[in-house]
């Protein structure tokens, strides 16, 4: 039979299972199993009582195996990893079965048939159990250098925060200069400073760090090796190549102001602006907001210009800018402000703005600007999701044409001196290092983080991080925070020096492997490759790249690869465990 | 390093979701981390929303591993029910910060979390964790994934009912008993404290009752009467004790001198410690004044006989017809201690001429005769008793009952100085007692050596005396002559301690000099208690003080220190106003008018006046108790614990330590809905806030429906009206609380999820989602049949069943003023900032912004920085944050601490 001694605990979870469950049938059934040498259930088995006793059965009964049958083991999986180590056992000896997401909470209606079912799951966990054995996690040395793509005020504060920390950096960027868009602006909302300042304070601060290494006019071209130590080479000025050594790399590539096409709300015209290109305008005109020796005297802004535009073609944008109108309401201000001064309306006579919105997301402390706004004489009208404003040239002047819902849709004429087409955020171009980093890039464009609730800078790939409008877009500040927690995740990576890999990866039977390529076209991350054994060309899995997917496995036409944890012996036992009867065995219990 | 305390790296400030990333950032970075929540769990509020937008994660899924990892991370330790006092910046950059942790009166090492606690417990309170909608136990488990999951016991304070007792008799533990049918634990409890309970729940003037609550409102919860229905069934189901003498013997032996309510309780109590005890009792008969003193009118003797057999049980001796007149005597009879508890029965003399008379007699003679049934014939005759405190009622209205024709009460004050409590002057009045105020006798005039008339003199009050009472002055020519068959006089009682004089050092009015602590007398093996120490006062006021005696009769003989620690510790008594103000809408609940036997019948009968509760009325009587304490002290929860781990004993432990650097975590506040009065949160039971849809929501939900809470209907019309307390200068914020469109755009998709068939509209003024997919997510809302009003909700009117109707303007083409009728109303309420970030930091202040919330002086370079250097944000202490936002802000709240502590390693 076996000679192992496995420990199985089945949990009450105070009620969440045992209220649907027979947990001590369950017991005493699965107690007879081969195999077993302890049975208990227990209240909660996570608590720091019932864990206790888990340990002194460990010790006192020689356990070299055990099940837990409780929660998902989402919850509680690194609780018993880690109880097991206390105990000595291989945290990895160690099986979790859950009775509660996948039976007593599922089955609240039939507490016979849930029991029934609970007993094959535990016997399946007992039969994983017996076929389990002592795993190793692999541990990598770290490389405490990062790589920082993108020298915008994302990466830059990134870089910084991580050079405080004692860890080295390089910066990669593509263009000549550092601080992305924030350089060529102005006032930036909502504190009101230059922008070409900060990113000099950020500059002058980074250039005082002997461990930050900037390379302007560069570009990564070729990345290999994985998280703690990935091998880089940089191109820089076009031709000479560098190769750098580091063990996290964060993406803060930026975003591209949304280009109209022409004819799109005027676009092309004279007199029609994107709103970049309007607070260019008003940030170099000092006094008087005037083109061409004309005062302008009447604005137009058109709202979600490129953004929101769920029904629209290829091009359309289909998400919210999030920037734009905060943004164009802090812009408005300005350019009051240097029409008219500070003062009342009444100082501001025959200067008029004009709004047209559809929602105005001026959300959390951007609500008092756009108050602000409200207060200053800037008129608001909203037009409907379907229902554009037009914009034309009529007599030399632009008209803008509404239909201002606030009217109850009656239809308003603007003749405009300037017509500002509030623009968002596109991603960048950036094909080419995506293909180089391997990183996922969502339906909009932007790179995919691995969770947008909890983990929003981490990527499916271990040590790559995305930072800033890289990831979606983002107000000036909420960028710099992007940059500096993927920071923080880079730091929390490399500080310790290592990195402990799952133990779960492939490995090949290299007799039976007969190197058909199967598995190398299957695999999503790389970590196949081509070698030869003994003269015989065979596939070799790179453990530090492995994730443990199992794309491999079904492919491989010999049966060559398993998975260390959960080998084809393995699942087809608990196959067989989870098929068997349970009310045969109930009757085969030996009376004594 | 700091003041000989422990040192981190850095303390982070709440267990919410931004504390807990920043905590386990920096514990990954290999910083050591002190996490402090103030609530019994990590978490925050996340973990108890339903779903979290726009990936419809489930929220308890997504938070729990978080909350695992953060308990179990060994760089960080999380100390949850813990408050901190003050966090003071030091010269050299670190901080000094001084915490208490809470006191859960559960171990937590020793509980297992399995909840047998709360199945016993027998006080239901509001669940603050279902916002609440429904009611969890004073012992509780926060919520089922709670970290870590251990009991604890809700209390605010000792209740005004317990902590007015001066015997220490936990009233709201019997009551809560009482109110789940749980008679025989409530005298078992009542018998912790206090052995008489028969005699307390007919002759006790019900301190707590005076302190109840409830008296505040429609009339205080009659706690006499409910512990006289609890004693009662239980003497009837034992007419005797079901325990006898204690295994516990010890060697030593005690001498109790009366067996009056001190000396029995002083002899329950040290008997129950295994001493040997023998209770001396001069009068024929058990019991002192209960069986002297008080007419059976008031108190059945069976009652009180079946009282002392509780004491008897434990094996205690009472020698009756034993007078003692040495305590030297009784040491050398071989008794280790004497406890005193004599009682004050020594009649006090007028000093008038004719006192001697025959049938001039003093009240306790009088009684004494009356209650030990001597033939005493009243019949047609006038009595005159004087005096004007409940000893004066209670011979009047025993002469009633033996027949006289006239009973008359002279009193040389006023009735507002009369000593005797109100109800006991007008029962008699009621039954025919004459009361005549500021008069007194004399001189009593007899013929034969017998008293026939009283010759009194009517008063004035003149300056306050040395008791502080106005001074009667007789008022010249003002003689009356009243004929009188028996006077009693019932003008203040001594101890009768002459006897000790030799002994014992005693102050000038007889009473026996005492430690007022410790009851201990000038010899070091006496102690004293009762009236023999404090002159004549209450039974209930004898219990406590024999009880404080037997305690530190006991510490003497163990050879401990004597002294008030151990002896009381109960919680300070909790405010009433707050207690009213955190029950908004009680309802009415009227008491029970008393039942009497009708005063003229009773008048000439001994029979028991006041009439018992009915078993219902007991319940119901009980169920309108307002917990004012949280936890009652039933101590049904240590009876129920299999792991021992219940310490109702514990106090908070405060503790300094030093760490490098802070983050303050603090979340945000809801905003109160009843601060929105024209949204009738409060007043309209269908009108819900967000937070409690999403625990209607949540897998972890109160109910196992979507049902509305007025009578359990499944909505099919639900509104949510957005910017509830946000976008609003009515209610002082101006701000946009960012969420809100968000979760109700998550809200309705649920809704119409669990309800196909379910109308759900939104009113709204933007739809602001703003974030990465979140616009996807209201198109897909939309698309799902979600309809969206844009236009403000002005009113919400209750309508008939219970429905709502709401007046909004659609500012939208559809246009105009308009009203739509809804099952259900969901305010989605907005975030407020948390005052409580700003009250942290002694010395240097942490800088607010102008709407309250912590400061970041340089936002868009260093974002999560405070005004303090070495302080940090993260999450929405310093703004409404979703989410992600709070993610990101904690990652850059964490990397700048590190940075700051890397910094000070170096000596920067």
């Amino acid at each position: 039979m076996t000679d192992r001694r496995i420990g199985v605990y089945v949990c009450s979870c105070g009620g969440n299972i045992s209220d649907y469950v027979d947990v001590a049938r369950v017991r005493d059934v699965v107690e007879h199993e081969p195999g077993v040498a302890a049975a208990r259930t227990h209240m909660f088995t996570c608590s720091d009582a019932s864990q206790q006793e888990i340990i002194e059965d460990i010790r006192n009964e020689s356990l070299d195996g055990l099940v837990v049958a409780s929660c998902s083991p989402k919850l509680h999986l690194f609780t018993f990893r880690a109880m097991a180590d206390r105990a000595g056992l291989n945290r990895y000896q160690y099986v979790q079965v859950n009775l509660r997401e996948q039976c007593s909470w599922a089955h609240r209606d039939d507490t016979a048939l849930a029991t029934e079912k609970a007993i094959r799951l535990v016997r399946a966990g007992i039969a994983k159990a017996r076929l389990t054995e002592p795993l190793a996690t692999m541990r990598i040395e770290t490389t405490p250098k990062v790589l920082v793509i993108g020298a915008g005020v994302a990466g830059l504060r990134a870089a910084l925060a991580l050079s405080e920390l004692g860890l080295s950096v390089f910066i990669v960027e593509r263009s000549s200069d550092v601080g992305g868009w924030t350089r060529r602006w102005g006032k930036m909302f909502p504190h009101q400073q230059q922008g070409s300042d900060i990113v000099a304070a950020l500059s002058a601060r980074v250039r005082h760090r002997e461990n930050i290494t900037l390379f302007t006019n560069a570009e990564v071209v070729e990345k290999s090796g994985s998280v703690g130590k990935f091998t880089l080479q940089i191109r820089v000025d076009g031709f000479h190549t560098i190769p750098l050594v580091v063990g996290a790399i964060i993406v803060a590539t930026g975003f591209d102001v949304y280009r109209p096409s022409p004819g799109e709300f005027g676009y092309g015209q004279d007199g029609v602006m994107t709103l970049a290109e309007f607070k260019e305008l008003v940030d170099r005109s000092p006094e008087d907001l005037s083109r061409g020796g004309r005062g302008i005297k009447d604005i137009v802004y058109i709202y979600c210009v490129g953004s929101r535009q769920s029904g629209g073609g290829d091009d359309a944008h289909s998400y919210c800018s999030r920037y734009c109108c905060a943004t164009a309401v802090h812009t408005a201000i300005c350019a009051r402000e240097v029409s008219c001064g500070l003062g009342p309306a009444k100082d501001c006579i025959g200067f008029h703005q004009f709004h047209l919105f559809r929602d105005m997301r001026t959300y959390g402390k951007h609500e008092i600007p756009y108050e602000d706004a409200c207060r200053k004489g800037c008129v608001f009208m909203k037009y409907g999701d379907d229902d554009p404003p037009k914009v034309d040239r009529v007599d030399g002047r632009l008209r803008v044409r509404v239909n201002d819902q606030y009217l109850g849709g009656e239809e308003v004429e603007i003749d405009a001196d300037l017509v500002v087409l509030v623009t968002g955020m596109v991603p960048r171009e950036n094909a080419a290092l995506v293909d180089v980093l391997k990183l996922p890039v969502g339906v909009d464009g932007f790179f995919n983080e691995i969770h947008p609730k909890l983990r929003p800078v981490e990527t499916v790939v271990d040590g790559e991080l995305i930072a800033g409008t890289a990831q979606g877009p983002k107000t000036l500040p909420e960028s710099v925070a992007s940059g500096l927690s993927a920071a923080a995740k880079a730091a929390a990576l490399l500080k310790k020096g290592y990195v402990d890999l799952e133990p779960f990866i492939a490995e090949v039977d290299t007799s039976r492997c007969v190197w058909c390529g199967e598995c190398l076209d299957a695999c999503p991350y790389g970590a196949v490759e081509k070698t030869s054994v003994q003269g015989k060309e065979v596939a070799r899995i790179l453990p530090s790249l492995c994730k443990g997917a199992g794309a491999c496995i079904p492919v491989c036409p010999e049966n060559a690869i398993e998975i260390a944890g959960y080998t084809d012996a393995q699942v087809e036992v608990m196959i067989d465990a989870l098929v068997r009867e349970v009310v045969v065995e109930e009757v085969a219990v030996p009376v004594t | 390093m700091g003041n000989g305390g422990s040192h981190y790296d850095v303390l982070v400030v709440g267990g919410g979701i931004a504390g807990m990333e920043s905590a386990l950032t920096l514990g990954d970075m290999g910083y050591t981390v002190l996490l402090v929540e103030k609530e019994p769990s990590i978490g925050g509020k996340m973990v108890l929303l339903s779903k979290v937008f726009p990936t419809l994660d489930c929220a308890s899924c997504i938070s729990t591993p978080k909350m695992a990892a953060t308990a179990n991370h060994p760089g960080v330790n999380a100390l949850t029910h813990t408050e901190i006092d003050e966090i003071i910046k030091r010269d050299g950059g670190d901080f000094l910060v001084r915490l208490h942790r809470k006191p859960t009166f559960v171990d937590p090492v020793a509980c297992t979390g399995c909840g047998q606690c709360e199945t016993a417990c027998t006080v239901a309170l509001p669940d603050q964790f279902h916002y609440e909608m429904v009611a969890r136990r004073a012992a509780y488990i926060p919520y089922p994934q709670a970290v870590p999951k251990k009991a604890l016991i809700e209390r605010h304070g000792s209740s005004p009912c317990s902590f007015a007792c001066p015997a220490g008799v936990k009233a709201h533990g019997i009551v809560s008993l009482v109110r789940c049918g749980k008679y025989a634990e409530a005298f078992h409890l009542h018998m912790e404290d206090a052995p008489l309970p028969g005699c307390l729940s007919r002759a006790c003037y019900a301190p707590c009752e005076a302190e109840c609550t409830r008296g505040q409102l429609e009339g205080p919860v009659p706690i006499r009467l409910i512990k006289r229905f609890m004693v009662d069934r239980y003497y009837q189901e034992h007419p005797e004790p079901e325990y006898g003498p204690p295994e516990k013997r010890r060697g030593e032996t005690v001498a109790v001198v009366g067996s009056g309510p001190g000396g029995l309780t002083a002899a329950f109590f040290l008997a129950r410690e295994g001493y040997g005890v023998t209770v001396f009792e001069a009068a024929s008969e058990a019991g002192g004044v209960l069986r002297l003193g008080i007419p059976s009118y008031r108190l059945p003797k069976d009652v009180l006989d079946r009282d002392i057999k509780n004491v008897t049980a434990l094996g205690v001796e009472i020698r009756t017809n034993s007078r003692v007149r040495s305590i030297n005597e009784l040491k050398e009879q071989g008794f280790d201690a004497v406890l005193l508890a004599g009682g004050a029965m020594d009649p006090g003399r007028m000093g008038a001429p004719g006192e001697e008379l025959e049938g001039v007699v003093d009240c306790l003679t009088f009684l004494r005769e009356v209650n030990l049934g001597r033939q005493i014939d009243l019949d047609g005759k006038t009595v005159m008793v004087v005096g004007g405190g409940n000893a004066a009622i209670d011979p009047a209205r025993a002469a009633l009952r033996l027949g006289a024709r006239k009973v008359l009460i002279q009193y040389r004050r006023s009735r507002a100085e009369m000593p005797a409590h109100d109800w006991e002057v007008e029962a008699a009045r009621a039954e025919g007692v004459e009361f005549q105020f500021l008069k007194a006798p004399q001189r009593f005039l007899g013929i034969d050596g017998r008293v026939v008339a009283t010759e009194s003199l009517s008063m004035r009050l003149g300056e306050p005396d040395s008791s502080g009472r106005r001074r009667p002055i007789p008022v010249d020519g003002s003689k009356q002559t009243i004929p009188v068959d028996l006077v009693v006089l019932s003008i203040g009682l001594r101890p009768g301690t002459t006897p000790f004089a030799p002994e014992l050092e005693l102050e000038k009015n007889g009473r026996v000099h005492v430690n007022s602590a410790t009851l201990q007398t000038s010899i070091p093996w006496v102690f004293a208690a009762g009236d023999a120490v404090s002159g004549p006062s209450s039974i209930v006021d004898a219990i406590g003080q024999a009880r404080r005696a037997a305690f530190s009769l006991d510490r003497y003989l163990n050879g401990e220190v004597l002294g008030e620690a151990g002896f009381d510790e109960r919680l300070p008594v909790v405010d009433k106003q707050a207690v009213l103000a955190r029950s908004p809408s009680l309802a009415v609940r009227s008491p029970r008018e008393k039942r009497e036997l009708a005063a003229e019948g009773r008048a000439r009968s001994f029979a028991e006046i006041e009439a018992p509760l009915a078993e219902t009325e007991v319940r119901y009587c009980a169920s309108r108790c307002l917990d004012c304490g949280g936890c009652s002290e039933c101590r049904e929860c240590v009876r129920a614990c299999p792991a021992n781990a219940i310490s109702l004993n514990m106090h908070p432990e405060e503790e300094v330590l030093s760490v490098g650097s802070v983050i303050v975590a603090t979340g945000f506040k809801l905003f109160d809905a009843h601060l929105k009065p024209t949204y009738g949160y409060g007043r309209y039971p269908n009108v819900i806030t967000a937070m409690q849809m999403d625990r209607l929501l949540s897998p972890t939900r109160p109910y196992h429906h979507l049902v509305r809470p007025s009578d359990g209907k499944v909505p099919d019309n639900i509104a949510f009206v957005l910017c509830t307390g946000s976008r609003d200068y009515k209610v002082g914020n101006r701000l946009c609380s960012t969420v809100c469109c968000m979760y109700s755009t998550k809200q309705a998709q649920l809704i119409m999820g669990a309800l196909p068939l379910a109308d759900v509209t939104i009113y709204y003024i933007d739809i602001r989602a703003f974030g990465k997919g979140y616009e996807e997510f209201f198109e897909q809302a939309k698309a799902m049949g979600v309809n969206y009003v844009k236009g403000r909700v002005a009113k919400i009117d209750q309508v008939d069943g219970g429905s709502l109707m709401l007046h909004y303007e659609d500012t939208t083409e559809r246009g105009g003023a308009n009203q739509a009728e809804h099952d259900l109303v969901v305010l989605s309420i907005g975030i407020l900032p948390n005052a409580d970030a700003l009250k942290l930091f002694e010395g240097e202040a942490l800088a607010a912004d102008p709407f309250g919330y912590v400061r970041e002086p340089n936002e868009s370079i260093d974002p999560g920085r405070t005004s303090i250097d070495g302080v940090f944000v993260a999450g929405t202490a310093s703004a409404a944050r979703d989410i992600p936002d709070s993610i990101l802000h904690s990652g850059a709240a964490s990397v700048q601490a590190a940075g700051y502590v890397e910094s000070m390693r170096n000596g920067r």
